[in-house]
């Protein structure tokens, strides 16, 4: 359903099928391990079995030995070609930005950094040479989590460094100590997110062909940010950016994890170079546990300040952003988004948000889909219920009345962001409406008469997408930018091709791209060609496919290009057919004169006036070709937002929830294709439904990782997640050609703090709150139990 | 490590004879030995589910099993679902209902969808849940390859589908 006025569109808008899907259904299509290069052969790594020692011995030579090994190397052979592992984003002033090798040199500080690598004949020798490699360790004191690195007494990660502490910052508006002296409530709570990870179905991988005689680096990445990679590859292995190709496969899922760079790439290359063979190197599931980017690890102190009539006068807290033994290439990126978003969509005109960014002896930091977003979304959204429940209002109002109206936008937020365009009020009433609509308040009262822990949760989340004007980006810290660029190409026979620096990891960037080129040109979509995945060919794209990028930055590009290109094919066409191209139109791949369709030419004959005949055909004032180039660099980012809400059945006995039915209300703007639409938010809502239930990366004392296996990291299946239904309304993005606004990161963000508002909600007679995710049966029955023995929980 | 064992097996109606280590799993035969890449490998440890394939016409996992031990068996894998040019009624179904994003574990969830019609033509929503449990999907919530199945097993009883093949 949509609020806004149905257009009369061909193409946008409506439920296109994906145009990759049948390959993918068939076994046809090319993953990363489907490939095969010449010459081929494969690596292997090993990784440190402790958290956190010094190397003091390593013996590769009975590795090396082993029929089938053709190369074994440690760090030391590494950084003799490698510099560091680049980090790009640097948000805090004056950080401490603690840099690792792809291979660690003397010290080791996480299980699982690599130590040494092999190339052998394949995969199974290299993981036998791994065996033969001897490493002696001198364990060095162990900071396992984020409150013994706090200790006063902690060891340090890094000797020079006066504590853990990599960089602090805070940010402020108006005046929160003043807000919070004058308010007549004042809500507070510490919120964990425990870590986790993306955990696409395909692991990452690699082939790295490094020709020594030819000076050529050329890579198949798994990797969602090709023109990332190969300015990274570039920097890391001082090459020209020019000797540099990446190419990406089909993209077995990303969720931001493929984003980021990682030490394989650039060890691959190592043993390439060094072996003349190209070396695929592909990380197992249980590396991906503590080689794959680490997410979420954050706790969050903060309190919201409000007067007695439910105005929220303030906020502010501290939060804790639990790095690794070394930064990550989007360094502390996320907890720093987490920060700046912790106030939501509510008008909070005085604030002080701190972030502190913590080393521990944890696998680095990195992205994951929300990236920093679901945390400040669990601070304002528990905090918003919390207020509710202290001053007896209802949850639902207190959210109404404290949003900017339409006439506000665009809003400053208080923290970086200015929010572009918004009825949030509107998207709340589309919400509750649905609930009531699907009688789960009925549901939820007769399921009490009978003595079941019913309840319904709502939570209401904003979306930074389009990431970003680039000299903003740049100025908040990033080193890379943030515009994108797009060729749209009409061939001689009147066959469109658009050529994207964005990839599809499964999001539908190919088919939504199809869709507006087809809508924009006007030919049918069959005939356009969507290339993407080659630095070669492909235009250069800011930063990658991350930030909801694809959709608004690639797309506005994509309305820009085909709208100049359009404009073109009718200058043409008007010169076959002698007429104004003001009387021209351009539908189904033919240029017709308006009201006269026997009057028309086909694609097929502007393509061939433009490229083979064009004497006579093409205008003298025409250059030769059909083709467009649009750089597009946004001048703000887009705030998508939605209410979300989720029926729950609580187990007392067990402390195990059920999920029993979700809808959200949705606006991202401008929707190019809803089946696809509805497929984001599913799949991100049943992801955060994963961290905010079962996902979980525990560690024991020792910094070992105790959930290495999809034995112990539990994913959802089909029967822990609930059907979805989903609402949209359209308030286009007002910068945005295309009006689009990003949507890929909805679910995740929405879909943590909303189990806990439940979870609280079926256990509403008891008092308890929700404040650390996941939230598993022994922490839940924990709650319960404390709760029924008369302990506060706030 | 270099005793090799010579196997034969029927690969979606073509018959592959190669030699194997003992240790090597029926999945990277699948894939190195007779270059049928479609069937995917999420885990490597039994749980995902990507690598399901038919063996004798029973769901396997092909990480989980020996190369060895399929020697003289059937296989049937994902290449082997479509209909000449034409997808079958349950890939069909997958691409209307988007029951699938990225497609890694779409292979898996294929097969186990067609043993899971096979075995019961009318499955309810949480048949279809349950049946599909044992392969994970990170993309799509689920939501669409239920609408999927449900879809196809609708399809197929009412005779939309010209061969009404699942299987």
């Amino acid at each position: 359903m949509t609020t806004t006025e149905p257009q009369s569109t061909k193409y946008a808008g409506k439920p296109q099928p994906g145009i990759d899907d049948p390959s993918l259904l068939t076994g046809s299509s090319t993953y990363m391990d489907d490939i095969t290069v010449p010459r081929m052969i494969e690596g292997a790594v090993l990784r440190s079995p402790v958290a956190h020692a010094r190397i003091t011995r390593i013996d590769v030579s009975k590795a090396r030995e082993l029929p089938g090994v053709f190369d074994v190397i440690t760090g030391n052979d590494l950084v003799e070609i490698a510099g560091e592992q680049p980090v790009i984003w640097y948000p805090i002033p004056e950080q401490r930005i603690a840099r690792a090798h792809a291979l660690a040199t003397d010290t080791v500080r996480w299980v699982g950094q690599g130590v040494a690598a092999v190339a052998a004949v394949d995969r199974y020798v290299a993981e036998d040479a791994l065996e033969l490699i001897e490493v002696d360790y001198e364990p060095l004191p162990v900071v396992a989590d984020l409150e013994q690195a706090l200790a006063p007494d902690a060891p340090k990660l890094y000797e020079d460094w006066p504590d853990n502490v990599s960089g602090s910052m805070t940010l402020t508006a108006g005046d929160a100590d003043a807000a919070f002296a004058e308010a007549d409530v004042v809500v507070g709570a510490s919120f964990r997110h425990h870590p986790g990870y993306g955990c696409p179905i395909e692991t990452r991988g690699c082939i790295s062909n490094w020709d020594v005689f030819s000076g050529r680096l050329d890579v198949w990445l798994g990797t969602q940010s090709p023109n990332l990679a190969r300015e990274l590859f570039a920097q890391v292995l001082s090459l020209p950016v020019s000797k540099i190709r990446v190419r990406t496969p089909e993209i077995g899922g990303g969720f931001g994890l493929k984003f980021d760079f990682y030490p394989e790439g650039v060890i691959a290359a190592i043993l390439s170079r060094r072996s003349k063979r190209p070396v695929k190197l592909l990380e197992d599931r249980q590396e991906s546990f503590v080689a794959s980017s680490r997410s979420r690890d954050m706790r969050h102190d903060f309190e919201m300040a409000l007067r007695s009539d439910g105005t929220i006068l303030g906020l502010r807290g501290t939060a804790y952003g639990v790095l690794g033994g070394a930064l990550g290439t989007v360094g502390a990126g996320p907890p720093w988004a987490s920060v700046l978003t912790s106030m939501g969509p509510y008008k909070i005109p005085n604030q002080e948000l701190t972030l502190k960014a913590v080393m521990t002896n944890r696998s680095p930091y990195g992205s994951y889909r929300g990236w920093g977003v679901p945390k400040g979304n669990i601070v304002h959204e528990r905090l918003i219920e919390l207020a509710a429940r202290k001053l007896g209002m209802s949850r639902i109002e207190l959210r109404r009345m404290n949003f900017p109206a339409p006439d506000e936008f665009p809003y400053f937020s208080g923290a970086a962001f200015t929010f572009d365009s918004g009825r949030y009020a509107d998207c709340l009433d589309l919400a509750t409406s649905a609930v009531e609509e699907r009688g789960w308040n009925e549901l939820q009262r007769e399921g009490r008469e009978a003595g079941r822990s019913i309840g319904i949760g709502y939570g209401f989340h904003i979306e930074p997408g389009a990431y970003g004007p680039s000299r903003v980006l740049n100025m908040v810290g990033l080193d890379h930018s943030g515009f994108d660029e797009v060729y749209v190409r009409m061939d001689s026979a009147g066959k469109v091709t658009v050529l994207s620096g964005q990839i599809s990891t499964g999001q539908g960037t190919h088919t939504t791209y199809a869709q507006l080129v087809a809508e924009g040109l006007g030919v049918p979509i069959e005939d356009v060609t969507v290339v993407t995945g080659d630095t070669e060919s492909c235009p250069y794209t800011g930063y990658g496919t991350g930030g909801s990028r694809a959709a608004t930055l690639g797309g506005a590009a994509i309305v820009n290009a085909t709208g100049r290109l359009k404009a073109k094919i009718l200058r043409i066409g008007a010169e076959l057919l002698e007429a104004d191209p003001e009387d021209l139109e351009l539908d189904n791949g033919r240029v017709s004169v308006r009201g006269a369709a026997d009057s028309s030419v086909s694609t097929a004959d502007i393509g061939y006036s433009a490229y083979r005949m064009l004497n006579g055909r093409l205008p003298e004032s025409e250059t030769p070709t059909l083709e467009e180039v649009d750089v597009f660099d946004p001048a703000n980012m887009t705030t998508s937002y939605a209410c979300t809400a989720l029926l729950v059945e609580v187990d007392r006995q067990t402390g195990a929830v059920k999920l029993l039915d979700c809808l959200q209300a949705h606006d991202a703007g401008v929707i190019i294709n809803p089946l696809l639409a509805d497929g984001q938010l599913a799949g991100g809502l049943a992801q955060a439904f994963g961290g905010g239930l079962f996902e979980e990366f525990v560690y024991d004392d020792d910094g070992q990782i105790r959930t290495a296996s999809f034995m112990d990291y539990l994913i959802p299946s089909a029967t822990d997640i609930p059907p979805f239904h989903f609402y949209h309304q359209e308030t286009p993005a007002p910068h945005i050609p295309g009006g689009m606004k990003g949507l890929g990161e909805a679910g995740t963000i929405a879909g943590v703090s909303v189990v806990g508002s439940a979870i609280d909600d079926a256990l509403s007679d008891l008092g308890v709150t929700v404040c650390e995710f996941p939230m598993t049966p022994p922490r839940l029955l924990e709650l319960i139990r404390a709760a029924q023995s008369g302990e506060a929980t706030t | 490590m270099s005793d090799k064992h010579t196997i034969t097996v029927t690969v979606n109606g073509h018959v592959y004879t190669d030699d194997c280590e003992a240790r090597m799993t029926l999945a990277d035969f699948l894939r190195r030995q007779c270059g049928l890449t479609g069937t995917h490998l999420g885990c490597e440890h039994g749980v995902c589910g990507a690598c399901t394939v038919f063996l004798d016409d029973v769901a396997v996992r092909s990480c989980l099993t020996f190369a060895v031990q399929a020697d003289g068996a059937r296989i049937k894998t994902v290449e082997g679902l479509a209909e000449g040019d034409e997808l079958n009624t349950l890939q069909k179904s997958f691409q209307e209902n988007h029951g699938l994003q990225c497609g890694f574990c779409t292979p898996g969830m294929l097969m186990c969808a067609t043993e899971l019609l096979r075995e019961n033509p009318n499955p309810t929503e949480t048949e279809v849940r349950e049946g599909i449990s044992g392969v994970l999907c990170r993309c799509t919530g689920y939501d669409g390859i239920v609408r999927s199945v449900m879809a196809a097993a609708d399809s197929r009883r009412d005779g939309v589908s010209e061969s009404g093949s699942i299987s």
